[in-house]
């Protein structure tokens, strides 16, 4: 008797499968989506090209003066030229090492965080990060150990933003957290100085904070005193910044169950053992994409020291516009290369923190 | 809930016995330390702020700085570039403030509308059954939502908008609408005698919405019956003005914006400083609302899409009636915060020298007087008090949406 042989599978029908099906999936599922991938797709070939062509093909990439650029296309010699100032402002060139290197310490004391095994991760990272910017402030200013003085008016350009933003968040981190605190707190008091606190610099726009540090802030200090522009500022940001983190914080302890406080009281562990041992740890984790998504926008703000005279990147890039020797209207092309700038490191951020969002999505569901 | 309970109770017995009882110190009685804490603050505020006070009145003294609210009755002395009431340099530093309040009101309403509605184009294109659309949606979002809103302002001012051709190469739209490098020039309607009786008209039907509502959703409650609510309010506000004014003889005039010399004149003027920084705002806010109404739509589960198509209904009317009432729930609230901060960054229009409050008060009235203290005060409270009414409103409008539970 002769085995049975089954023929074998006949292949999907082209409709199914493949690229065509695939077109017919996502852009020609129905008349009216017919005519919108058609009229897009003109829309594209239509402007993507020139576009291209401006940025890339008949761009001027060397050179170092304005005559350098002699094409049609973007004067990219405008970003190279300036790229340093963009980056370092008026930063002396021999001491450029500083910067660099405490971009190097950011960037381990980052990695250290994420990747170190775990039962000393949480203290490593904790002195890592608290003291950061003592060392950054130190190295960056000088005065010791054989270091010029590298005097505040000449730090600028993004890596001004980049520090700014970093030694703000970690030095609102701890003072974000006990506003947090004060805001659940049972005593009345403190309850209340919390609250006043949160809203209010979470309701006034931060460009008046600026004013506050600039204008208001110097009356505070006793007469005679003279404190840094720049550390007015600094302390302004860790002000609004301990604002929006506070509320973040307070999300996360909502966001712990409330058996795991009980389980620390009935174990009779001290309110400040439970909070640091037991609670804070969780709420860190819980609140990191927070933390990061508000860190972003700390970083944004960042651009908006501009207004009261700070150099930092946007500033730099609006004095370059207005150098007699660069009048050739390279508002374009600057203005480019500081949103890509931005756009890298923000979006990268936001990765990131989508990242975090998901792991964590998927731990609670096992 | 109930468990919660029986624990504050337990720990508020636990304090009552270590209070009572001689063998705790009383410096371990919870209560006395909340005092003391608290005592401890107000002193170290009190101290915070008396020190803070003596400094700011000594520091006044040394450089002469006068206090109060003298000034605003004094004459400021300088022109504001756009204004929507009449200012002359000779008014007084009050009328600045208004004129500066008012300015930054249309700046905010204009980002905040077009702000919703490019932020709900793209937030439902996300959702599109088109991938081009998906991926173009995709890429508005964000680009725009991760570069700086100063930046973005610079670039429509300065890169954009200055890139314009002059008064004389306007580009036109018609004949009636012009664009330049100094502004956007629009055609205005100029009310003759009978024009009261269209913008009557127009209140009537205003009034008349609210009233067909009321009776609409009383039909629907009673017999089951619908009425196209939207089509006709949408009829009324469009059709009965335009009734009144054929039936009166059409009793307006249009003013077109002409060239006269190196500029245009008639019309109305929206100047490039308002533009630049409405343009910023709505395409800035737009990207983080869009993002709020991705998530709103897709916190529906999917079972909610499947039951309403299996009950027959249509697609249109699924958006409509199932997955925009939920999607709100989660979208206002988000919505409430964006447009608050929206406010708050109109201040950014001290940076190309639109005339918002910030601008012309914390800007040049603080500059001139050496008032720090009271402009920047008076101009915080606007800004509070703005958002304050954004979220009072707002979240009317949550409760209006919100789910009610049984």
């Amino acid at each position: 008797m002769k085995e049975f042989q089954p023929l074998p599978a006949r292949p999907a029908p082209v409709k199914t499968v493949g690229a065509v099906a695939w077109m017919r999936e996502n852009l020609f599922s129905s008349i009216p989506n017919t005519l919108t991938s058609l009229a897009l797709l003109a829309a594209l070939i239509y402007f993507i090209p020139p576009i291209i062509d401006w940025a890339f093909i008949s761009a001027n990439w060397t050179g170092t003066t304005e005559d350098a650029c002699v094409k049609e296309g973007a004067c990219w010699v405008f970003v190279n030229a300036w790229s340093y100032q963009f980056f370092y402002g008026t930063y002396p060139a021999e001491e450029i090492w500083r910067i660099n290197a405490m971009i190097v310490l950011l960037l381990i004391v980052i990695a250290a965080s994420f990747t170190l095994p775990k039962h000393y991760r949480l203290k490593v990272s904790i002195a890592g990060w608290l003291a950061l910017p003592v060392i950054g402030v130190a190295v960056l200013y000088g005065g010791f150990a054989g270091l010029d003085v590298v005097s505040t008016d000449l730090w600028g350009g993004f890596t001004l933003n980049v520090f700014m933003a970093a030694a703000s968040i970690i030095v609102a981190f701890p003072f974000s957290f006990l506003w947090a605190l004060g805001r659940r707190s049972q005593m009345p008091f403190i309850r209340s100085i919390s609250v006043i606190f949160i809203e209010f610099f979470r309701g006034v726009p931060v460009l008046s904070l600026f004013f506050m540090g600039s204008v208001m802030l110097p009356l505070f200090f006793a007469e005679g005193t003279n404190v840094d522009k720049l550390v007015r500022v600094w302390l302004v940001l860790i002000f609004f910044m301990s604002g929006y983190m506070a509320e973040v914080f307070r999300g996360g302890f909502a966001a712990v169950p409330s058996g795991q406080y009980e389980a620390a009281d009935s174990v009779g562990l001290s309110y400040w053992q439970k909070i640091l041992l037991i609670i804070l740890p969780q709420v860190i984790k819980i609140s990191m994409p927070n933390i990061l998504a508000t860190f972003v926008m700390l970083f944004k703000n960042t651009t908006f020291l501009l207004i009261i005279g700070i150099p930092e990147v946007v500033q730099t890039l609006q004095s370059a516009l207005s150098n007699s020797y660069w009048l050739g209207g390279h508002a374009l092309e600057g203005y480019l290369f500081v949103f890509f700038v931005f756009w890298v490191s923000c979006f990268s951020m936001s990765l990131l923190a989508s990242r975090i969002e998901r792991q964590m999505n998927t731990e609670k569901r096992d | 809930m109930l468990r919660q309970k029986t624990l504050e109770e337990t720990k508020a017995s636990a304090r009552r016995a270590s209070g009572n009882s001689a063998s705790a110190a009383f410096y371990n009685n919870p209560n006395i330390r909340a005092i003391f804490y608290q005592i401890l603050l107000v002193f170290g505020l009190g101290y915070f702020f008396y020190s803070i006070i003596s400094n700011v009145l000594g520091n006044m003294e040394a450089t002469g700085i006068k206090t109060g609210f003298n000034f605003l009755g004094a004459s400021a002395g300088y022109d504001v570039l756009m204004s929507l009431i009449s200012f002359e340099s000779t008014d007084t530093y009050g009328r600045i403030f208004v004129v500066g309040f008012l300015n930054t009101l249309l700046v905010s309403g204009i980002g905040i509308f077009f702000a919703t509605i490019l932020g709900f184009i793209f937030g439902v294109a996300h959702f599109s059954h088109n991938l081009l659309i998906r991926k173009l949606a995709l890429i508005y979002i964000e680009i725009f939502r991760n570069i700086p809103l100063l930046l973005q302002v610079f670039f429509w001012y300065f890169a954009v908008l200055s890139a314009l051709p002059g008064a004389r190469d306007s580009l036109s739209l018609g004949e009636a609408i012009f664009l330049n490098v100094r502004g956007l020039y629009l055609p205005k309607m100029v009310g003759g005698d009978l024009f009261w009786i269209a913008e009557v008209a127009l209140g009537l039907a205003i009034a008349g919405i609210f009233v067909l509502r009321r009776w609409a959703k009383k039909r629907q409650d009673d017999t089951g019956k619908q009425f196209p609510v939207l089509n006709t309010s949408i009829a009324m506000v469009i059709g009965l003005p335009i009734l009144a004014l054929l039936l009166t003889g059409l009793p307006f005039e249009v003013e077109y914006p002409a060239l006269k010399g190196f500029n245009y004149f008639g019309g109305i003027t929206i100047i490039p400083e308002l533009m630049a920084l409405a343009i910023a705002l709505s395409v800035y806010t737009g990207a983080f609302i869009a993002e709020a109404v991705r998530a709103g739509v897709q916190a529906i589960p999917n079972g909610q899409t499947e039951a309403a198509r299996s009950i027959g209904l249509k697609e249109k009317k699924i958006m409509q009636l199932i997955i925009v009432p939920q999607a709100m729930r989660v979208i206002v609230p988000l919505l409430n915060s964006e447009y608050q901060s929206l406010v708050k960054n109109s201040t950014l229009a001290a940076a190309i020298g639109y005339p918002d409050l910030f601008n012309v008060f914390v800007g040049t009235a603080l500059n001139q007087t050496g008032q720090a203290i009271e402009t920047i005060f008076m101009t915080i409270i606007v800004y509070f008090a703005v958002n304050m009414l954004i979220s009072f409103l707002m979240n009317r409008f949550n409760n209006a949406v919100a789910l009610v539970s049984r």
